[in-house]
């Protein structure tokens, strides 16, 4: 899985310039059930996996949100 | 389960919705959205405007209101009625059946079925079915299936993740017999071990009203809910969709013998725009043979969706000529229907507001 565009996404989504690995999802301003479903409808179209609610409600940081999406690809 | 049925057809379709039309740009404040939020908001799902019944109107009036405009426009006879199909999730009472409330205020005879389903997203194909059914044992002359949803009144009006995708409507379809063979393929799948991804948890005998179940909580952010408004799982609800619906869509044109390009109209339910377009793009069909401003301009009423689809895009081809239609509904239960069939030339296809005289 190609990291750098999946981070490109996840910028668009919360509609900001860059977002490091390192960065904790809920201090983005925009990261709300919009963004989530957002991430899940891109996790579908470009990924071709489905994440659950509870999946995405345990994940800190965006580089935890890039395994999850890797690990349910293989 | 698949099935064709044979010698049967949809001859008129009436759509009733409330003249009360509100606005996001209008509402977004009760919400406590910022301007920001509202605009992203808006943005996402298309939000413009829905139609909403004042608190003294219910599903069944919307209905009523269609299948009086038939009658007296000439379309339907009374003594043509041989069943009465309502199906909703915003009933008048527990009991008696609301078909029945329907049947007296109409003054109907007593040979008439009167049959209540409780469906919400599904409920358009599934009373179809139900009348394609009534019609194959039966020596009936015609059904009119009921779809009424004012599920509006089901959720708190500052809830900003139901509220502005609702909307209230009622619609009346007129199924009869044939000579033309006009096949129609159904595909319906169940599956109750999602059943809690959709529901209203309170209000009836598992959990019966109390002033407990009344009282409102905050769910998330500025969301208030009490246990007898609707609980939907966001995520649950988007990869049922996503995950279950393309393939079956795929297996009921493999099973009719069509094509996504013989397919004129994909007519669906509308939760939202959102995940329409999401749909469209996954099953590469293209946004124009597939609707999804049903929500923008209406809001989500439920079992109403796919007639209010159809009067509302294909009302006045449909009143002229034949369109090769594949419909899919999917939502509460969880349950999921497509069906594919020749629909029209419709002795009615169209949208009124309800105007009680």
């Amino acid at each position: 899985m190609d990291k750098i565009k999946f981070y490109e996404q996840l910028a668009k989504i919360l509609d900001i310039e860059e977002v490091k690995p390192e960065d904790t999802l809920k201090d983005f301003e925009a990261w709300d059930s919009l963004a989530i479903l957002s991430v899940l409808a891109m996790a579908d179209s470009t990924y071709g996996v489905a994440i659950k609610a509870e999946e995405i409600r345990s994940v800190v940081t965006a580089a935890e949100l890039a395994n999850l999406v890797e690990a349910k690809k293989k | 389960m698949k099935n064709i049925f044979k010698n049967k057809k949809i001859s008129a379709i009436i759509s009733v919705v409330p003249k009360e039309e509100y606005r996001f740009d209008d509402e977004y404040p009760l919400f406590k959205l910022t301007e920001d939020k509202a605009k992203r908001f808006k943005k996402m799902m298309s939000l413009d405007r829905h139609r909403i019944a004042p608190p003294e109107v219910c599903s069944s009036d919307l209905c009523l209101y269609g299948l009086q405009r038939l009658l007296n426009e000439g379309t339907l006879k009374k003594e043509e009625i041989g069943a009465l199909v309502f199906v909703s999730q915003t009933p008048d009472y527990f009991m008696p059946p609301t078909s029945n409330v329907i049947h007296g205020k109409l003054g109907l005879g007593h040979d008439v079925v009167c049959l209540d389903i409780n469906q919400g997203c599904t409920g358009f194909l599934l009373g179809l079915m139900q009348a394609f059914l009534l019609l194959e044992i039966s020596a009936l002359p015609k059904v009119v299936l009921l779809n009424g949803d004012t599920c509006s009144k089901q959720m708190d009006k500052c809830n900003r993740v139901s509220y502005p995708l609702t909307g209230d409507a009622g619609s009346v379809t007129v199924i009869e017999r044939c000579e033309a063979e006009n096949p129609i393929y159904m595909d319906l799948k169940n599956d109750g071990s999602r059943h809690k991804a959709i529901m209203v948890p309170a209000g009836a005998y598992r959990m019966p009203s109390t002033p407990e179940t009344l009282k409102l909580r905050e769910v998330d952010e500025g969301v208030l809910q009490n246990l007898e408004h609707i609980h939907m799982d966001g995520a649950a609800i988007f990869n049922f969709t996503m995950g279950d619906v393309p393939p079956q869509i795929d297996d009921t044109l493999a099973f009719s013998g069509d094509t996504k390009n013989s397919i004129e109209y994909f007519l669906l339910h509308q939760p939202n725009p959102f995940i329409l377009k999401q749909m469209a793009d996954k099953m590469k069909i293209p946004q124009e043979k597939l609707p999804n401003n049903i929500v923008s301009l209406f809001g989500n009423c439920s079992s109403v969706t796919i007639p209010l689809n159809i009067t509302f895009n294909c009302g006045e081809h449909l009143q002229r000529e034949s369109r090769r239609i594949c419909f899919s509904a999917f939502g509460v239960g969880l349950a999921w229907i497509s069906m594919v069939m020749n629909v029209g030339p419709l002795k009615v296809c169209k949208i009124v507001d309800y105007e009680p005289v």
